[in-house]
């Protein structure tokens, strides 16, 4: 039986008053990729940001264990070296630190928290080359400063490279697959499966059925009005496709 | 209204008066600056200029002229910048140090030394550019530096030659037990087809209350490149006045980085004028005040000739309870057609406390130009801070980068190389909270270790 990653429970949280999740429950077991879809303005987004630690949303009932650990009290820093990374739908322009040096501090300080040795320059500008391989982005990208001036390719191959680099035990993409044309969609999915092993979850926030067809979950939800109001197989995304999120929202409302 | 303590108009002016030293400069001048004085008071902030920096903790202290101390070689080398290899003049409290200075006078004409030496033995130069700019007439401050100045540097470029490495001033003050006032009186000539880098550098061998008054001509002549460098490291508890005035001929680019790190009060007068067409102008400015230090950068572009361009960009980090103050205006005038002008300050706060006052400002009369100018003043980008941090980056860590990722672009325009290394340096250290040892007396503040729980 493969162990369970991250268990949520009763997840409710909230933004300057406003509820938006409203109870999720979801467990997510090593190896696995679970997808959630939904209508805009479900909570996907925002279970995503809760789940990486950003401060403006209020958790105001329920627990996330991640890895036997309570992930809520942990900073968004501590969630990332425990092994949680997020693929953001915008990733951050930050003019004037290159992608090497983020990379060079973030996995510095990943290997601190594992208690193993830094690499040496050389030793990361070749992890660095590997991965970039890996995910098949340009050389040349890793000498920019983070996101500046990336089209929106670009931008999301990047967090795919992030991810490749800290080697997360589980992933949230955040609607990585919008605004992708079909090309940057098959790169940053096929990163997304070489990443992918028996140890490891991923969590496809999306939109749309079509960044299925490259990654293939194992289970899906519907999330809407901030609850999961149905779960199951890959079939699932296929029937959403075909019917569109109306006969969701009237079973619900 | 002078407080009990506060020195006043008088009692500041005697202080020279009463000094054994004199101007080094010829009758007229001393007594077109005396006049000056009559005319100009201490300013305050009703001063439209002044508005945003009182100078009356400056004036709560006795001041001696400062005193030609004896300067061993372990205190200089400690300031030389890593790597720089320059010609050197060294001052202390406004005395030249012949012992530590690289002193040319040569043939051709290149002439690098202290004022009131070249004033003997290049009478005509100094006869012909001194107070071209007209500095004396600026405010009480370049007045009273006419009038009482006693030295300072004087280097002269000669047409067509590309100096093989940069100048570097250093301006030592030292209180010595006594709270000491010194002043510079520089001029600088490039001449035509010339270029050169300067750097001018201000600090501290002891920590008193200490006054430095400068007051910088630059004249660059037809098609000259002069790249001007200020960096203020002085203790805690210095005070620091430096006017600058330059005046560009045809085709001629002058560039200037301004870094203050350190000081207790610091203002930074830069006036440049386009006596002819088509001269650039690049002004770089960076400043770091924390705990109650206050910067005041004070910058005036007079485009008084077509095809002109300039181009501003001050960058802040405030602290604690510090302030700064940024005021920038570009002149266009009638004439200046085809100006290309932008201005661009911007400062990031780092408590509640601190406090920034940008103006920037245009004055159009021409109507063929292109003028921009932008201020920002705010805090760490909270999405960048989220961002670095879901990557594993601890705060205080992604606080940092990006403190150093806004200040970087300035940094990088600096063109002394072994300058823009050290400054890295220092500034890094500084951000990380650590002591810029041997650079400033005192400083050791540390912007954002306040905010971070």
């Amino acid at each position: 039986m493969a162990k369970t990653l991250i268990s949520i429970k009763n997840l409710k949280a909230s933004i300057e008053g406003k509820k938006i999740l409203k109870g999720i429950n979801l467990e997510i077991k090593e190896g696995e990729v679970h997808a959630i879809m939904g209508p805009n303005g479900s909570g996907k987004s925002t279970l995503a940001s809760v789940l990486a630690g950003r401060e403006i949303y209020e958790v105001t009932n329920g627990s996330v264990t991640f890895q036997g650990k309570d992930m809520l009290s942990m900073s968004p820093e501590e969630r990332s070296r425990e092994g949680m990374f997020l693929a953001f739908q915008y990733p951050v322009e930050i003019p004037g630190v290159s992608i090497t040096n983020f990379m060079k501090a973030a996995v510095e300080q990943h290997r601190e928290h594992k208690g193993l040795e830094q690499l040496t320059p050389s030793e990361f500008l070749k992890m660095m080359q590997e991965k970039k391989d890996l995910v098949e982005i340009e050389a040349k990208l890793a000498n920019r400063a983070v996101n500046t001036g990336f089209s929106g390719g670009e931008k999301k191959k990047n967090e795919v490279f992030q991810m490749a680099m800290l080697e997360p035990k589980f992933a949230v993409l955040d609607e990585t697959d919008s605004g992708l044309d079909i090309d940057a969609l098959r790169i940053v999915a096929n990163g997304v499966n070489k990443l992918k092993n028996k140890e490891n979850a991923f969590l496809v926030i999306t939109h749309y059925q079509r960044l299925l067809d490259y990654i293939v979950p194992d289970v899906v939800h519907v999330l809407y009005n901030g609850k999961i109001v149905k779960t199951g197989g890959k079939e699932l995304a296929l029937e959403l496709e075909e019917k569109g999120y109306d006969w969701i929202k009237k079973e619900n409302d | 209204m002078a407080l009990k303590n506060e020195l006043s108009k008088e009692e500041f002016v005697a202080i020279f008066e009463n000094s054994k030293s004199k101007s080094f400069a010829e009758e007229n001048f001393i007594n077109l600056a005396a006049n000056n004085l009559k005319k100009y008071n201490l300013p305050t902030k009703a001063d439209e200029e002044w508005k945003h920096t009182s100078i009356r903790k400056i004036l709560q202290h006795k001041y001696f002229i400062g005193e030609n101390l004896d300067l061993d070689k372990n205190q200089v080398n400690l300031f030389t910048i890593p790597g720089l290899n320059a010609y050197r003049l060294v001052f202390i409290n406004g005395f030249y140090s012949k012992q530590f200075s690289d002193e040319i006078l040569n043939n051709k004409g290149l002439i690098i030394k202290n004022i009131a030496d070249a004033k003997k033995s290049n009478p005509e130069l100094i006869n012909k550019y001194f107070e071209n700019t007209d500095i004396s007439s600026e405010n009480f401050f370049t007045s009273v530096n006419t009038a009482f100045s006693f030295d300072g540097s004087f280097i002269s470029i000669p047409n067509n030659l590309a100096l093989d490495k940069p100048i570097h001033i250093i301006n030592f003050s030292d209180g010595n037990n006594k709270k000491t006032i010194s002043q510079y009186r520089n001029l600088i000539i490039a001449g035509k087809n010339s270029n050169v880098q300067i750097v001018n550098s201000f600090h501290s061998l002891t920590v008193n209350y200490t006054l430095t008054n400068i007051s910088t001509e630059i004249i660059l002549e037809e098609n000259a490149n002069l790249n001007f460098n200020i960096f203020q490291g002085e203790g805690d508890d210095a005070f620091q006045i430096n006017s600058t005035k330059v005046n560009q001929e045809k085709n001629s680019n002058f560039s200037s980085h301004t870094i203050t790190l350190c000081g207790s009060i610091v203002r930074n007068d830069l006036k440049i004028e386009h006596k002819a067409e088509n001269c650039e102008t690049n002004l770089f400015g960076l400043y770091l005040p924390d705990r109650e230090q206050h910067f005041d950068n004070n910058i005036f572009i007079n485009h008084a000739k077509p095809h002109g361009t300039s181009n501003q960009i001050y960058k802040g980090i405030i602290d604690n309870k510090a302030s700064a103050v940024f005021l920038g205006k570009v002149f266009v005038g009638k004439g200046a057609q085809k100006t290309i002008a932008d201005q661009t300050n911007r400062n990031i706060l780092l408590t509640q406390y601190a406090k920034v006052n940008s103006k920037p400002q245009l004055e159009i009369y021409a109507d063929d130009v292109s003028c921009s100018h932008g201020s920002t003043t705010g805090q760490i980008d909270k999405e960048a801070l989220f961002y670095l941090q879901s990557r594993g980056i601890n705060r205080r860590r992604a606080e940092v980068l990006l403190l150093g990722a806004f200040i970087s672009d300035v940094i990088d325009a600096i063109k002394v190389e072994p300058l823009k290394i050290f400054v890295n340096i220092l500034v890094n250290n500084r951000l990380n909270g650590e002591k810029v040892d041997g650079q400033c007396a005192m400083v050791s503040g540390c912007p954002g270790c306040d905010n971070i729980e």
